[in-house]
């Protein structure tokens, strides 16, 4: 391998987990600023212009703050759980592919960080391993609050991810691969002229159920029992100060911009836009910027609805996973089936 | 690199396998057999089998492990102490039946040793397909997947049976 090879493989590495990671101060300003505008207030406007470099200052705030590491806790598992949140936060997206080929110095290059057939299913697999960072950072903190806020989320999370996995089988059916780079192939291209081929709107239950198990996946209001400030303190992390909270905050959003790109990729066709095609290092720009426009959109809703929609009972949560999300997802599977046997897609 | 990579993981499914039996607490049992379960799904990644690995990590280590500590810290098992009756009769059974054990299973590795290939032909694209992974499902071994999902059915329905509340006479 030359150097350029070299560099190729780093900068595909590096970019996915670096966009995560400096998209994150952004969009807890998108947050805060948001919250305000709903509820009719200027929200942080004071540091910077419109308030932008207010997520710097609570970083440094967060950052020298003391760090407390409570007695009675497990100290291994304590300080393992945020780690465990932070890294499957951010090691999601590598799958995920964020722009068409690029060719670079004789090489073609295809812009996702790992290309791998099994795609979707590497996602599910980390996304369920996630919640052993709340649950842990709920029982090794020995606080009631915590425990109660670690143990709903291990309920909550299974009992989603089957209506979540469910409703996105119907996307594989109509793709017939696993490969992300395939799913956003299959939805180029319009139907009648005007409307995108996206999964949307071929399988727009599917779409709905998979976005909503995404909420209760990432523990956002109305689904976010595990923390439920009103009843629980702060749920799983109400023990932890300093910089191991301000990861498990970072998950939180990092979690939320991965969500909605993988929607993104699996409902609003990824990168692509109906009647164009990338040519050139602009029109390769522009395939990114479209993606980032659509992912953007979808993270709006999340802060949107955060502050909307008030917080479900933990049995009205469980209700509508098992009872409601899960047999509407298998409906969808069956109109998934019926779309791929009759060749509408 | 491949071969070391493979028998690290190896090694670290077994060393967390025997972690989780060794230790007192019920929840780090659960965690080291998180463990020696990523481990696994290394070595099947290595055996080019991703689709399996994947599957392990989402149902066992996502899923069944997460319902083990879920029902640990509901009940919130302590951590076990010392029997204060050793126990002498089935310690002495227990120490010649791993002994017994570990003779017969070296002797019998040892007397197929010629038997086994040392290296059986094996075709890492097909393993990687899962469309034909698929297939062969619904097809050759269909008895047995009908079976297994009928199977677990049972077990789904007698598990709701037994968590109900009795009703009154």
């Amino acid at each position: 391998m030359t150097f350029t090879d070299w560099a190729i493989l780093a900068l595909r590495v590096l970019v996915p987990v670096l966009a995560v990671l400096s998209f994150v101060p952004l969009i807890t300003w998108v947050e805060r600023r948001g919250a305000g505008f709903i509820q009719d207030r200027p929200g942080p406007n004071r540091v910077g212009p419109f308030g932008l470099i207010q997520p710097v200052a609570d970083g440094l705030k967060l950052f020298f703050k003391e760090d407390v590491i409570v007695h009675d806790a497990d100290r291994f598992l304590y300080i393992l759980a945020p780690g465990i949140a932070l890294f499957t936060a951010m090691v999601t997206f590598a799958v995920i592919p964020y722009g068409p080929e690029l060719t670079v110095a004789g090489r073609s290059i295809r812009l996702v960080g790992a290309d791998v057939s099994i795609g979707v299913l590497y996602v599910f697999a980390i996304t369920s391993l996630s919640v052993y960072g709340i649950v842990l950072a709920g029982w090794a903190s020995n606080n009631k609050f915590s425990l109660m806020g670690g143990i709903r989320s291990s309920a909550q999370i299974i009992s989603y991810e089957l209506a979540m996995t469910t409703a996105a089988a119907g996307v594989l059916l109509a793709t017939g691969s696993f490969q992300l780079t395939d799913v956003v192939a299959m939805q180029h291209g319009t139907w009648l002229g005007f409307l995108p081929k996206w999964n949307a709107i071929s399988q727009f239950l599917g779409f709905v159920i998979f976005f909503t198990a995404t909420f209760a996946e990432t523990n956002r209001t109305p689904f976010d029992l595990a923390e439920a400030e009103a009843e629980l303190v702060a749920g799983y992390h109400t023990e932890y100060s300093s910089m191991k909270f301000a990861m498990f905050y970072m998950a939180e959003y990092a979690n939320i911009i991965v969500s909605s790109a993988l929607t993104t990729t699996l409902y609003l066709g990824g990168w692509s836009l109906p009647g164009f095609t990338p040519r050139g290092l602009v029109g390769v720009l522009f395939s990114i910027a479209v993606f980032l426009a659509k992912t953007m959109a979808l993270v709006w809703v999340f802060v949107w609805v955060r502050w909307t929609v008030p917080r479900f009972r933990f049995d009205q949560l469980l209700r509508l996973g098992w009872k409601i999300a899960l047999p509407a997802a298998l409906v969808n599977l069956l109109w998934a089936a019926l779309l791929a046997r009759w060749k509408v897609v | 690199m491949e071969r070391l990579t493979f028998d690290l993981a190896g090694a670290l499914a077994v060393l967390f396998a025997f972690v989780m039996v060794a230790q007192k607490h019920p929840v780090k049992s659960v965690l080291s057999l998180v463990v020696s379960f990523f481990g696994l799904a290394v070595c099947y990644v290595m055996l080019s089998a991703p689709f399996i690995a994947v599957i392990q990590v989402i149902v066992y280590a996502g899923a069944i492990l997460v319902l083990f500590l879920f029902v640990l810290m509901l009940l919130n098992v302590p951590q076990e102490t010392r029997e204060k009756d050793p126990r002498p009769i089935q310690r002495w059974l227990g120490s010649t039946a791993i002994i017994v054990f570990a003779v017969v299973f070296v002797g019998v590795l040892a007397r197929s040793g010629a038997d086994i290939p040392p290296h059986a032909p094996f075709d890492r694209t097909a393993a990687a397909d899962i469309p034909a992974l698929a297939r062969r499902f619904f097809s050759d071994y269909l008895f047995a997947f009908e079976a297994v999902s009928v199977l677990l059915l049972a077990a789904v329905v007698g598990a709701f049976l037994l968590a109900q509340k009795e009703k009154k006479p």
